[in-house]
């Protein structure tokens, strides 16, 4: 259950971002991918998670050569939705017009509706908000909304977890419980992560941190 | 910027609120007459215009709504919408009657698509006896409300799409649904169109409310014997008879009442069409390739809409210089520049219909800017269902409020009469097109303009102004549109003294002068075209010089 990515170019017509990057993730592992702004490490999630297209609409699009493989299997061509890669954003990006419970019912797999239910009322018990289900996302604090905006990726049953800033618009305090909730969840879902971040206190493991600043 | 805000509100509230207040008292006021109810119930056309109505206007809102859905859907999944949107102001400007006209020069038993495939496919030497002009079930209609509100709809939608906040954060959204597994039609219609939808009530309901009342669509392509309830009213309405008038202000009535109904029928079927989630993902593509590059059917049914656009714009062009056209040719065998030579000499047609659109239009832009600027937003969005009612009151009905005011005032076929009746019913699609821009202008710009130590003047001319060149462009483009295509309130208030290029090409449309006919819903159809052409030349992006890197 191992991430791969090798990436040649990525880039514009006219601007190379990264050239010559190489990751190797494996499961319950955080990855740190660090970087001054610019530099191109949230267009690394996108060319992973697929989503470089419509990164740039308008614009000049990113586009990348290389690879990325995942459990063994290349997922390089495959379309998002077939990836099985996760992502968590700065922004939680709750469906305004769903509740809270939708919103993650939303990412629960098909199956009879009583089983469903019930993996999202784990969700909300872990997540520390039983009883919020019914409520509006947008009467919940930024830690709340961030908690399911967590709960809401994993409840994909993802094969990988990409985050892109995730803690970032948290102020302190609850960023370093914010954090902790994260990266418990990706051991106990024993799944590889790569997080991107420009701050150092985010850093998962040192021992597993790629910094673009030097790199590229 | 002196005065106190909330008394410049109120004057500017009193202004429109209270011709508008009072056109829709009289247009009321008039239905308050029971002997005219009777006669309406009794009338032996009533129930199957009824029915005739609430078929071509619930069948072409509903396609055009789904047909929209659908193509933005694929515009939005393959990242092609800004082509899309590129080529609406065209379509947009397009006046229904040009429209109706055009389409009726292709689907008639004489037109070119018969013209086309006769006689190699059809084996006819002469024009089938088809019913195809004006047919009794309303096809022609429908087809022609649901060509002409696809890209209203579209264009609606593309306003709020357009909105750097709104789309980034509806991409993200979507992107996002698709990281959880979800194919890409399943994220729209899951996550974009649920929060689209909403913000398309007010012109889903301008477009219902029109498919049910339009008049001079329905006179050129809809059914004949019996005609549409609206179609029914105006007959009423332009009868000698006192009487006859006051059951075509009933029939007028009636027809608001459907609107009322059908509208909220709508609203309840759209909740109640909610279903749970079921976390089905639907079918993705095996390949990443497909679901952005693949040619699917939308790219192919818009185009499909495209060419009948140009079509329509062709035949309405070849139509008004043809001369001797006899049967199977598809180019008319004598050609002829008279119909553009009866055009000319009488000119007054043009310039009166130039001067009204232009007039109203102004009026409305600087009613509508003040408005938006000033008045506090509370009062605006409670009041907005007010300022919108023209659009949603039948044009039969509101005609006649129209008259009682414009009779009162003395202003009975004069030119201010005219500006009224024009600016009524242009001022809230200036209004509707431009508040998606203007309220959602970033407030921070002012702080930062007022930090600098500049006026509210400075800030409005030299930066707010500027920045909403476009939209401000785009609804001027819009008004002068409305106006060039008014039918009813040109003729009814006009008293008969005040022509214009729609008013002539609708009447001409029941007679047999093909090139007059066309000559005129040309113009119908170029004169808004250069206006939105112009806007879209005044609101072009500023071109920056960069210096070569």
């Amino acid at each position: 259950m191992s991430l791969y990515v090798h990436i040649d170019r990525l880039g514009s017509a006219h601007r190379t971002l990264i050239r010559d990057l190489r990751l190797e993730v494996h499961p319950g592992q955080v990855l740190t991918l660090m970087g001054p702004s610019g530099c191109g490490k949230s267009s690394v999630l996108s060319a992973i998670a697929g989503t470089l297209a419509s990164v740039a609409e308008g614009q000049s699009a990113l586009s990348f050569d290389g690879r990325i493989e995942l459990d063994g299997q290349d997922v390089t061509r495959l379309p998002t939705a077939r990836r099985g890669i996760g992502l968590l954003f700065q922004d939680d990006l709750l469906f305004a017009h769903l509740t809270v419970a939708d919103n993650l019912l939303f990412a629960v797999p098909p199956g009879p509706h009583p089983e469903r239910r019930l993996a999202v009322e784990q969700a909300l018990t872990e997540a520390g908000l039983s009883g919020f289900g019914d409520r509006d996302p947008s009467t919940l604090s930024g830690g709340q909304r961030a908690r399911v905006a967590m709960m809401r990726a994993l409840l994909a049953q993802p094969r990988a977890l990409l985050l892109d800033e995730p803690f970032s618009r948290l102020d302190m305090a609850l960023r370093a419980q914010f954090r902790a909730f994260v990266f418990d969840h990706i051991r106990t879902a024993n799944i590889p992560a790569i997080l991107v971040t420009h701050d150092r206190a985010d850093i998962a493991d040192p021992r597993y941190t790629v910094d673009l600043g030097h790199a590229g | 910027m002196s005065p106190h805000p909330g008394w410049v509100a109120s004057l500017l509230l009193a202004v429109v609120l209270l011709p508008l207040l009072s056109v829709a008292w009289l247009a009321l006021e008039s239905l308050n007459n029971p002997t005219a109810w009777w006669a309406l119930w009794t009338a032996p056309q009533t129930v199957s215009a009824v029915a005739l109505t609430l078929w071509t206007g619930l069948a072409s809102t509903t396609l055009a709504w789904w047909i929209s859905g659908w193509l933005l859907a694929q515009g939005f999944i393959r990242h092609r919408l800004a082509g899309m949107t590129r080529v609406l102001p065209a379509m947009l400007a397009t006046p229904h009657a040009a429209l109706a006209i055009g389409l009726l020069f292709l689907v008639a038993p004489s037109g070119w698509v018969l013209r086309a495939i006769s006689p190699w496919l059809t084996g006819f030497e002469f024009p089938p006896p088809w019913p195809t002009t004006q047919d009794p079930w309303g096809l022609g209609l429908i087809a022609a409300l649901v060509l002409k509100e696809v890209p209203f709809l579209l264009w609606t939608a593309a306003t709020q799409l357009h909105r750097d906040d709104v789309r980034r954060r509806w991409q993200a959204e979507f992107s996002l649904a698709e990281t959880l597994g979800y194919a890409p039609d399943r994220a729209w219609w899951l996550v974009v169109w649920p929060q689209l939808a909403p913000r398309l009530w007010w012109p889903l309901m301008a477009v219902l409310a029109y498919g049910l009342t339009v008049v001079d669509m329905a006179l050129v392509i809809g059914p004949a014997s019996p005609p549409t309830l609206a179609v029914l009213a105006w007959q009423w309405l332009q009868d000698a008879d006192l009487a006859a008038n006051a059951q075509g202000a009933a029939a007028g009535g009636l027809l608001a009442l459907l609107v009322l109904v059908t509208g909220l029928g709508w609203r309840t079927l759209m909740w109640a069409s909610w279903r749970p989630l079921d976390g089905r993902r639907g079918r993705v593509p095996t390949r990443h390739t497909d679901d952005r590059t693949g040619r699917a059917g939308g790219v192919w049914a818009w185009r499909a809409i495209l060419l009948i656009y140009g079509a329509i714009v062709l035949a309405l062009a070849v139509g008004s210089v043809s001369g001797v056209w006899p049967f199977p040719a598809m180019l008319p065998e004598v050609w002829t520049l008279q119909a553009w030579i009866t055009v000319w000499s009488s000119a007054s047609t043009v310039t009166d219909t130039l001067l009204l659109a232009i007039g109203s239009t102004l009026l409305s832009l600087l009613w509508a800017v003040a408005w938006l600027e000033l008045v506090p937003r509370r009062w605006d969005s409670a009041l907005r269902p007010l300022l919108y009612l023209p659009l949603v009151l039948p044009g039969v009905l509101w005609v006649v409020g129209l008259y009682g005011l414009v009779l009162w005032l003395r202003w009975e076929g004069q030119w201010a009469g005219m500006l009224l009746a024009h600016t009524s019913l242009v001022l809230p699609y200036v209004l509707l097109a431009l508040s998606p821009a203007y309220l959602g202008f970033d407030p921070r710009y002012r702080h930062l303009a007022e930090s600098l130590g500049r006026s509210r003047w400075d800030f409005l001319w030299r930066i707010k102004w500027p920045l909403l060149r476009h939209a401000l462009a785009a609804s001027v483009a819009v008004g002068f549109a409305v106006s060039v295509a008014q039918f009813l309130p040109t003729l009814y208030v006009g008293a008969g003294r005040w022509n214009t290029v729609t008013t002539e090409a609708v009447t001409l449309a029941a007679g047999a002068q093909r090139s007059l006919t066309g000559a005129y819903a040309w113009l119908q159809f170029v004169l808004p075209v250069l206006g939105f052409a112009l806007a879209a030349w005044v609101g072009r992006p500023r071109r920056f010089t960069v210096p070569s890197t």
